[in-house]
């Protein structure tokens, strides 16, 4: 009673100043608003992506993709720097599992992580979306895949002719990231293993990399 | 975390230009409410008269603060998607010490001389076009400035990082300094009025 | 307060308690931080209106300045289908419809008493123009880096505050004769 009743006899200036005076207190023990380190995951929503699949791009479409120069999205080389420079998907940058959450990496950017095999981009993957970062994707069986499908695409043994016409349009992605379409008649496993190409695209490929267009935002 | 909705896509750029004219209307508004269309009342603020421009201004940065504060940490806003203006301190020093002494003779900064010019002042017109002849100036002889107008870059850093204090603290001190200003404008209005009567008889 | 009477038949109604008007405002800078992820601003509105403006008399000449090349952008947009653009009209338009009720829509001359409506008009302008420098130099006004800035916590917004209020008060003196 007494309370309210000081409350009423204040001007609602008074008024004003104490309710910032509170919400300024509050502030002191409300915590950090950059989100941190902790996480929130809605498991069942997460169970659901991983159940559909609707986290994985295929490595014909990431091709695709490149080739047609989409900047939308940014391609994420989860391995180590030494196999980074040795090879690396045409357009990726290099950034580690332990370094992800503190790179420039913003929560409303579309993003495809890939690694040698499909463990570590799971993982990563878990991270940013328990960190809240809206879409992550994988590469589908990861680097390894890449190299089979687009890389080194291998014809199949008595392709029917649909079979054929594919593997030529995949024949050309693959020469287009210097690849080497396998077209030998002899079993695989008896070929030399190709080298990797050169992780830049040719010259003249592909037009430098469009920028999401930046908007100016100060004044 | 879905806010701010422009950065995760809710609308697109033609959208977003329809919100900029409605967020205006707002500020305008307001500017207007508080008597910021008059550049005798923004003026006045210099000679301790009337404080109204440290009490709207001081009271629209807290409101704002806390309320970005509160919703960040709820996890609603993404406070590192909202932009943030990098700091280059001295060309920012050198522009307010210019900025200011151009409020004072002028009357307005350029968000109230719009208000002033829509309420009918003619000041109001003229300090727009005297605005605009500057920017022109300016653009003109940025390649003269252009050296100074990128030192002591600091890159985006706020007074939390700066000071390596948590950004709570920061919010409750910017509070209670705003609390301790806003008592000292109500007395000191009080005393300038007081003063003035006095010089009057 | 204010300095017009005459022409219009209704008094001008007093202003709104300051404290409330600043929420009001803080209300709109926070909706444009939750709705856009961006602050208010006002001199950046100019700088993309001269920007246009030389583009179209000296293309080549705007070009190669990088304080309009900045403004103008790659190209692919008109200069003038900017944010900034928008929320100023926005400005003028809210600055209106608050006064009309108000009936504070009055054609006059904010000036002191002690001074002549000409110089009043020479000072406005003058003082347009050093705000103008002022403003680009700090990459940004009172809207876009003292309020905006200020509520991000912004370490340069806060210098440029403190500076923005250190120059207006030494200047103050100077000026007395225009405004008391």
């Amino acid at each position: 009673m007494k309370v309210t009743q000081w409350i009423n006899k204040l001007s609602l200036n008074q008024k004003l100043a104490a309710l910032l005076f509170v919400l300024g207190v509050v502030a002191l023990f409300a915590g950090n608003p950059y989100g941190g380190a902790k996480a929130t995951i809605d498991a069942q929503e997460l169970a659901l992506i991983v159940e559909k699949q609707a986290d994985h791009v295929s490595a014909e479409d990431l091709a695709d993709w490149i080739i047609q120069n989409r900047a939308d999205y940014r391609l994420i080389d989860l391995r180590t720097e030494p196999e980074f420079a040795a090879y690396h998907i045409p357009t990726s940058e290099c950034i580690q599992l332990p370094n992800l959450l503190t790179s420039d990496l913003q929560r409303n950017e579309k993003i495809i992580l890939y690694s040698e095999g499909g463990i570590h981009s799971a993982q990563a993957w878990f991270l940013l979306k328990a960190q809240g970062f809206k879409s992550v994707y994988m590469l589908f069986g990861g680097l390894a895949e890449w190299q089979e499908k687009i890389l080194f695409p291998q014809i199949p043994e008595n392709a029917t002719p649909e079979q054929l016409n594919a593997f030529q349009k995949i024949a050309e992605v693959s020469k287009f990231f210097g690849g080497a379409p396998q077209t030998g008649s002899e079993p695989a496993a008896l070929q030399p293993k190709p080298s990797l190409p050169t992780p830049a695209l040719p010259s003249g490929a592909v037009n430098p990399k469009i920028q999401t267009k930046k908007k100016k935002e100060g004044c | 975390m879905n806010a701010p909705w422009y950065k995760y896509g809710l609308f697109n750029d033609e959208i977003s230009l329809v919100v900029a004219v409605l967020i205006g209307i707002g500020f305008g508004f307001f500017l207007e409410r508080a008597g910021f269309g008059s550049g005798r009342k923004l003026a006045a603020q210099f000679y301790f008269t009337d404080m109204t421009v440290l009490k709207v201004m001081f009271t629209a940065i807290v409101t704002a603060m806390v309320g970005l504060y509160y919703l960040s940490v709820i996890g609603y806003v993404d406070l590192s998607l909202v932009y943030i203006n990098p700091t280059y301190l001295l060309p920012q020093i050198v522009g307010g010490l210019i900025l200011g002494v151009g409020f004072v003779v002028g009357g307005y900064c350029p968000g109230t001389s719009c208000v002033s010019a829509a309420t009918g002042r003619y000041d109001g017109w003229v300090y727009l076009l005297g605005f605009v002849a500057g920017i022109l100036f300016f653009g003109e002889l940025f390649p003269l400035v252009e050296k100074f107008y990128v030192t002591t870059d600091m890159g985006k850093v706020t007074l939390p990082q700066l000071l390596n204090l948590p950004y709570g603290l920061m919010v409750f001190l910017v509070c209670a300094m705003a609390i301790g200003a806003f008592a000292a404008a109500e007395w000191g209005e009080k005393k300038m009025a007081a003063k003035n009567q006095g010089e009057i008889k | 307060m204010s300095s017009s009477q005459t022409s219009d038949p209704f008094t001008p109604k007093p202003y709104w308690n300051p404290y409330l008007s600043g929420i009001g405002l803080g209300l709109v800078l926070l909706a444009a931080f939750v709705i856009m992820g961006r602050g208010l601003g006002a001199s950046g509105a100019f700088s993309s209106a001269v920007a246009f403006v030389v583009e179209k008399i000296a293309p080549s000449h705007a070009h190669s300045n990088s304080f309009y090349a900045e403004y103008l952008g790659d190209g692919s947009t008109n200069p003038l289908k900017d944010w900034l653009v928008f929320e100023v009209i926005g400005v003028f338009i809210g600055g209106f419809i608050s006064g009309k009720l108000a009936h504070r829509v009055v054609r006059s001359v904010e000036k002191g008493p002690r001074i002549s409506t000409r110089k009043r008009l020479f000072f406005a302008f003058v003082g347009g123009g050093l705000m103008a420098i002022g403003a680009k130099l700090a990459r940004g006004c009172t809207s876009g880096q003292a309020l905006t800035g200020g509520a991000l916590l912004n370490f340069g917004s806060w210098a440029f505050m403190m500076s923005v209020f250190a120059g207006g008060y030494a200047m103050a003196y100077l000026v007395r004769r225009q405004w008391t």
